[in-house]
């Protein structure tokens, strides 16, 4: 048989595995019992962030093994925000390794909302984070390149490989944030003040604005969790979107810096390391075995999707996901 | 003990609704309820097997496909009196044989996945032992999903060289979806054929059991689909060699 044939025939078997799969029936159950739930609102710091429809409701799991599952509204395009931050850890990490990475931004939860201001640590010229967005921002810093398109280039290829196609910036959200940014630009030009950051900071916080508004559905976010799930290598493409050695900094950080202020009630509650964005995204990575994304605007006070929150809730419940479980008995939904 | 059994054949006219009517009453001779669903939406055919007609059909699996009413509302107890006698059930989920039906499903496609969950949710609400799908002949999605949510495949084929290399690609196919047991079938053989040298050479040449090797009969003929074949010639060579097939698939 040609390799050709082989790969549409393991890929016409994958899709009708996944087809016939009862966790197919499983999450499109979870999507229903979590549609109706009203809870919450859309981000409203720019308008293109407000008009989204609250409705919209994408529940997505891809597999290590790349087995995908959807339901509900999972083709449907959204800003990727926050949940950038730890893909663009992970490119600064291969670029400059771990040492270097470790003296510019730390891994200190900090316990603040996701636009905290204040917390710089002068001593140690160092943002406490890479999740929080000083931390993100200076992050960004590290993605050194020819001029700001070569920067830009690098960070989407970067994302290309763990979403498998060409990603897109929407530029109406990306100009918005750029000439309504002033507490990024204000935490971008206090931390160049400390010597923290590189000078040519307003390219750096283009670039910071340019990766928050990436486009991505839900099914990318899963396809993205599904990555690092599967020690750094998309499970669809085969291709490695990051050195398997840095899977764990960017999981240990996600774990325990993600979701904000809620970042502890979560890793004890879920255990799961995860990373929402305001754009209503949350993706989770269950390691060795899948990658969660979820699409649904409204917010909580903290920033983290409401229905997001519910249904990663309910997955770890139903299939004992979380990671320091073990009394979790094997259950017959998990698709892997 | 399988419960889900697909029925397929690579190409049309093997007689494929008929050796699912036939195993199917077979298997509820024992006193089992059975359910048989035909998924085979664009040529339907194996109610015909038992007495139904456009007349007494008000529902059919199209109705449930289209979001109309539950996958239970569209089953009909078929049960052929010596079935009844020995306490076995027989529900039928016939598909519409109304041209605007069919014309509705090759125009507009359905959702396959909802065709999966109604089987499984037929297994559950009719507390059923066996469920045998009558698959559409060919590789389409429905299919596949049937053979992949199955226990046992049977796949019946002709002695027939079209037949041959068309079954080779579902064998593959079965494979690689990792149906717990499969089973080749081959039927209408004609009398002048050795049928333990068929026997041999398909097994040979798909590498799978052969549940059986049924020879072409004047009295099937002659029966043309006007009833099952095992419970109007009980002791028939025929029907005894298909109640052992019955047995064997589900064993």
């Amino acid at each position: 048989m040609p390799a050709s044939t082989r790969d549409d025939l393991a890929a016409l078997v994958k899709a009708t595995k996944a087809a016939a799969s009862p966790f197919r029936t499983y999450l499109n159950q979870l999507h229903q019992r979590f549609a109706s739930v009203k809870d919450g609102k859309p981000a409203d710091y720019i308008p293109e962030l407000a008009r989204a429809n609250p409705d919209l409701f994408g529940i997505s799991v891809v597999t290590t093994d790349g087995k995908t599952f959807n339901a509900g509204d999972t083709a449907q395009t959204f800003t990727i925000q926050s949940i950038s931050k730890p893909f663009v850890y992970g490119l600064a990490l291969e670029k400059h390794g771990r040492d270097f990475v470790n003296t510019k931004v730390g891994v200190e939860p900090t316990g603040d909302a996701f636009n905290s201001l204040i917390r710089l640590d002068e001593k140690s010229k160092r943002p406490h984070n890479p999740m929080i967005n000083a931390g993100a921002i200076a992050t960004a810093g590290l993605i050194h390149g020819a001029d700001s398109t070569d920067r830009l280039k690098q960070m989407l290829e970067m994302f290309r490989k763990y979403i498998n196609h060409e990603p897109q910036v929407d530029v109406s959200v990306f100009v918005s944030e750029k000439t309504t940014g002033h507490r990024n630009r204000a935490i971008g030009h206090l931390m160049l003040n400390f010597g923290m950051i590189d000078p040519n900071v307003d390219e750096t916080l283009d670039l910071y604005f340019q990766q928050c508004s990436i486009l991505v559905t839900s099914q990318d976010l899963a396809m993205i969790a599904a990555t690092l799930a599967n020690k750094g290598i998309n499970p669809v493409s085969g291709e490695r979107a990051i050195e398997a050695r840095y899977v764990r900094d960017i999981l240990s950080v996600m774990h325990t810096c993600g979701m904000y202020d809620y970042s502890g009630n979560w890793a004890y509650s879920v255990g799961l390391p995860a990373k929402s964005g305001v754009g209503g995204g949350i993706i989770a990575v269950v390691p060795g075995k899948l990658g969660i994304g979820i699409f649904s605007p409204p917010l909580d006070e903290r920033g983290n999707s409401v229905r997001g929150i519910k249904v990663c809730q309910a997955l770890v419940e139903d299939l004992g996901l979380h990671i320091f479980d073990c009394e979790a008995k094997a259950s017959e939904l998990m698709p892997v | 003990m399988p419960k889900i059994i697909s029925i397929h054949s690579f190409r049309g006219g093997t007689g494929k609704s008929n050796m699912t009517a036939n195993i199917a009453s077979s298997l509820a001779l024992h006193g089992k309820r059975v359910g048989i669903v035909d998924t085979d939406i664009q040529s339907p055919g194996i109610h015909v097997l038992f007495g139904m007609d456009e007349e007494n059909m008000t529902r059919a699996l199209n109705d449930y496909l289209w979001g109309e009413c539950l996958i239970e509302d569209t089953a009909y107890i078929v049960t052929p009196p010596p079935v009844k006698e020995a306490g076995g059930t027989i529900y039928l989920i016939p598909s519409s044989i109304k041209p605007g039906e069919i014309a509705r499903v090759l125009r507009e496609g359905y959702d396959v996945a909802r065709l999966i969950d109604g089987i499984r949710q037929l297994v559950d609400r009719l507390k059923l032992d066996y469920l045998l799908i009558d698959t559409h002949p060919g590789l389409n999605e429905e299919t596949l999903l049937s053979i992949t949510i199955s226990d046992a495949l049977v796949v019946i084929l002709r002695p027939d060289n079209q037949d041959y290399q068309g079954t080779a690609v579902t064998v593959e196919l079965a494979r690689q979806l990792e149906v717990p047991k499969m089973f080749l079938l081959v039927n209408k053989v004609p009398a002048a054929f050795d049928r333990e040298q068929v026997r041999e050479k398909v097994a040979k040449t798909y590498n799978a059991q052969v549940a059986g090797v049924i020879q072409l009969t004047d009295e099937v003929v002659r029966l043309a689909s006007g009833g099952v074949f095992c419970l109007l010639y009980p002791d028939h060579p025929v029907a005894k060699q298909i109640r052992g097939i019955a047995d064997l698939i589900v064993a």
